[in-house]
This record gives structure tokens, sequence and C-alpha cells, in this order.
């Protein structure tokens, strides 16, 4: 069975605060739940965006998701 | 007064064309800061590199698309463009605008932003090129509030829909490519705006085979306006074209003087040889038409498309990033685009085929590249679509036939005893 979408969401944040990388793709986050539908995962880390917990980098072509707090201190 | 000596740039200014050199400056003249894109350009010229960092964290609350992040790496020496944030927005369908809107926006974008623009940009978005971090809120709220005017998409996203002026100008329109469009947007707007997909994603809509918003060159699902049954034929206007009384190509394409000939500039250039004359009367095997339309180009007023009209669906084009460019393959050769069912054919061919891309395509693929790894067999099964001959682009040349379990009976699993005592005998 699929986690809540609360479960979710705190698996996706450990995984963007504590893995070796700083920028995920998307796809990156299906391992956080891997009976949730991509879509679910989406809606997940984009939640996370609007709770201002995580934020996009985007080059123009491609749009990676980072946790916030590391993705500021890396940029500056 | 130029703030830079830019002699490379200045090179782009000679000739007959137009210049965008030209218009830099002339820009510059309002708004100083375009003096320092002019002087990191030349910069750029001098070095042999861009000075544009790569991408960065920058959009607008709740959205993850419609924002490009450029920062100079050189904002010292060109603080003008320290931040220089490119705002892509969502073109109205077939690019008809209002000029009292085109005139707000020019204002809004001088106030908050550059002032430059570029009417379109590949996708089809209208583009404002170059603000500030701080100007992004302020300038997503007076778009959206003022003028009622979305961003586009970019990133991973699905990116601004784009279509052909269809049926409000053109009589060869299968379909209505602007309700078609302004439908998917509305119906996709959280795929547009919120990053959903292994890479970027077009939608590209062509009321006909002519393409004129190049669909098949340039979208990941393209549908391409055609037609099931026979494409009709006023022999009346036929003869009118053979007697030079009509004039071909509608007169678009000038002549050499020479009389038109039927045979040589319509008949023989058939791509599948599937018309002839029988006296001065113009015939057309259908079964054998690739639906083309360079027939009907040449003599429109003699030929139209047949009446059961709808569209075919290509997908997997795109340019060349990771593999080279490819055009879209075949997917579905027709499909009815109906307004009044919310084009429900069409959404469902989309979402098969996101559903798989979002789950099986690598980041950074493009559809068509999952299509060319998997095989278009395997993507046809995940489309739930029984190969036709259309979907073949050559006869076999592989020796090798691959069945699958379920399509030998009794599948793999078999009686090894029962089969030998059978080939003993």
């Amino acid at each position: 069975m699929a986690m809540s979408i609360e479960e979710l969401k705190e698996k996706i944040m450990e995984k963007a605060l504590k893995g070796p990388k700083t920028q995920l793709y998307v796809k990156d986050f299906y391992a956080c739940d891997p009976e949730a539908k991509p879509r679910a995962v989406k809606n997940a880390a984009n939640d996370l965006v609007k709770e201002g917990k995580m934020v996009f980098w985007s080059s123009g072509s491609t749009t990676m998701y980072a946790a916030k707090e590391r993705a500021q201190k890396e940029q500056e | 007064m130029p703030k830079h000596e830019t002699p490379l740039m200045d090179e782009l200014e000679k000739g007959p064309w137009p210049s965008f050199v030209s218009d830099l400056k002339r820009q510059a003249e309002k708004n100083p800061q375009c003096w320092d894109i002019v002087g990191q350009m030349e910069l750029s010229f001098k070095d042999r590199m861009t000075h544009w960092k790569h991408g960065g964290i920058v959009g607008v609350f709740g959205y993850g698309g419609g924002i490009v992040g450029r920062y100079s790496d050189v904002p010292q020496q060109f603080p003008g463009v320290a931040h220089f944030h490119t705002v892509r927005l969502n073109q109205p369908s077939s690019k008809f605008y209002r000029t009292d809107i085109l005139r707000k926006l020019c204002d809004l974008w001088e106030r908050r932003g550059s002032g430059m623009t570029n009417f379109h940009g590949s996708t089809g978005d209208l583009i404002l090129l170059g603000t500030r971090t701080e100007e992004l809120e302020p300038l997503f709220y007076e778009l959206t509030h003022d003028l009622e005017w979305d961003l586009g998409g970019s990133g991973s996203n699905l990116r601004t829909p784009a279509c052909c002026i269809g049926k409000a100008r053109c009589e060869w329109s299968c379909y209505d490519t602007q309700a078609t469009c302004y439908g998917m947007t509305m119906k996709y707007q959280d795929e547009i705006h919120r990053p959903a997909f292994p890479y970027k994603f077009k939608f590209k809509f062509s009321g006909c085979a002519n393409d004129c918003v190049a669909a098949i060159a340039r979208s990941d699902l393209s549908a391409i306006g055609t037609w099931r049954d026979n494409i009709r034929i006023n022999q009346d206007e036929v003869k009118k074209y053979i007697t030079g009384d009509n004039v071909a190509n509608g007169g678009g394409i000038p002549g050499k003087g020479e009389k038109f000939d039927i045979q040589k500039e319509v008949i023989d250039l058939c791509p599948t040889g599937c018309m002839w004359m029988e006296g001065d009367t113009l015939k057309i095997d259908d079964a054998e038409c690739t639906r083309c339309m360079h027939c009907l180009n040449v003599m429109p007023k003699a030929l139209r498309p047949g009446v059961d009209q709808g569209a075919s669906i290509m997908m997997g084009a795109k340019a060349p990033i990771l593999d080279g460019a490819q055009l879209g393959t075949l997917i579905v050769p027709f499909i009815k685009m109906d307004p009044d069912n919310e084009f429900e054919e069409l959404v469902d061919v989309i979402e098969k085929c996101w559903d798989y891309w979002m789950e099986h395509g690598k980041n950074r693929e493009r559809l068509g590249e999952t299509i060319q790894r998997v095989g278009l067999p395997t993507f046809l099964r995940v489309m739930e679509l029984e190969p036709i001959p259309q979907h073949v682009k050559e006869p076999r040349s592989n020796p090798y036939v691959f069945w699958r379990e379920e399509e030998v009976e009794g599948g793999w699993q078999r009686d090894v005893k029962e089969f030998r005592a059978k080939h003993a005998q």
C-alpha cells in the first residue's frame, strides 16, 4: 500500500536534505515510495514547494527540486 | 551614449538586414541597463564563452515554470545584467492580439523590466527579456490581475501549447486548432506550471498537412488535421486549371509563363501515384492517398479535404540535444477532435503516453528518445494500439520475429515429452 501524503513528504524532505546531491529530479523521489504513482510523488514535492520547504532550480530546459536552505547556501 | 566599446557587436549592424544590435542600442537610449547586455555580449565574443551562469533558483510563488533565471558571471563589470531573467508568457491561440493589450504589456514591461521582448520564442511564447528577481512577483501580480495574462511553460513542464491559424482564417483546417489549443492549455494548467515530467513536453496543433506550426518537427505530440473519406473534387474547376482560367497554387508561386500541366505539376508529383486523368476527368484512388495535400495546394478551387475530418497524432519530434533531431512518428492515424466531448479521444492518447513516459522515461529524455530506446512495438502496446502498415518505416530487414508469450498457444510452458513425441513422428 502506498504511503500517506504526509509520510511521503517526510521521505522526500529527508532525501533532499541528507542525500549526496542538492538538486534532484522528480524521478529521484519515486524511490521514496515505490508504490506511489508518479503524479502522487510530483504532487507531494510541489506541496513542499508551496510550504516553502523546497525550491525549484531551473536551467530553463530542465527543472529540479532542492531543499530550500541547502540550495540557498549552495547558491551563495 | 554607448557605455562600452563594442567593435565586434558593431559588426553585426552592417549589411542590409535588420540588426538585433541596433535594436538593443536603441532600447539602451531609454533603458541604460541594455548597454550592459551589449557590453557583456561583446565580452562573450572576445572570450569565446558565455557569461551567463547556468540556471538558478528563481520563479514566482506556486509556479515551477515560466521564469528562466539568468545571472551574469561578471556582475561587477555589467551591473545592469547582474540579474536578467526571462519571462515566458502564454501567447493567445494563433497569436491574435488586441493592440490595446500589447500597449499595456509594453508599458508594464518598460516599468518592470528591460523593455526588450521577443515575439515569439521557438515554442511560441511571448518572451519578455531581462528583469531583476525583486521585480518578478510585482510583474506577475500585474500581469495576472490587470492584464489577465498567465505565464507559459519552461523546464520539465508541459510547454505552452501552440497552434496554427486554424478555422479562424483557413479553409483547409480539418479541426478547430484554436479550440483544441485553448482546451488543452486549460485542462493541463497543473502540468504547464508545475514540473511533472522527466524533461520538456510540447504539444502543437496544425489544422492540415501543410503544418503551418511545423508540429511534426517540433513537438513531442503533434495533432495534424486530416480526413478519412474522399477528397472533394469539383471537375469544372479542374478543367479551368487545365485551360488556364484558374491560376495554379492560388497565384502564390509565380510561373514562368508556361501553361499549367496537370500531369507534370500534380499527377506525376503525387507521392503514392493515386491520381490519373480519364479524358478530362480527374480520378483519385483515395484508399492509396496519404493526405499530403500537394494536389489541394496546387488546385485549391478544384480540390478540398473530405468531410469526415479529424487529426493524426504523431509523437517524438525533437531538436538535437541528446540524440539527433527527429520528426514525429505516426502513432494514431485518425481521431476525431470534438470540443463537445472535451477532446476525449485526444485526452485519452495524451494521458496514456504521459503515464508511461513519467514512469519509464529517463531524466532529460524526450518522449522520442524513450520510444527509440524501448522500440515502437513496445510503445504501441503501451498505447493499446494494434500495429498497422502506416507504422512501418520500411519493409523488414531483420530476419528475426519475436513472439510474446500471450501470442503463442500454451505460452512458454509446454510438455517437452509431448513435444518430442510429436517431433519423433
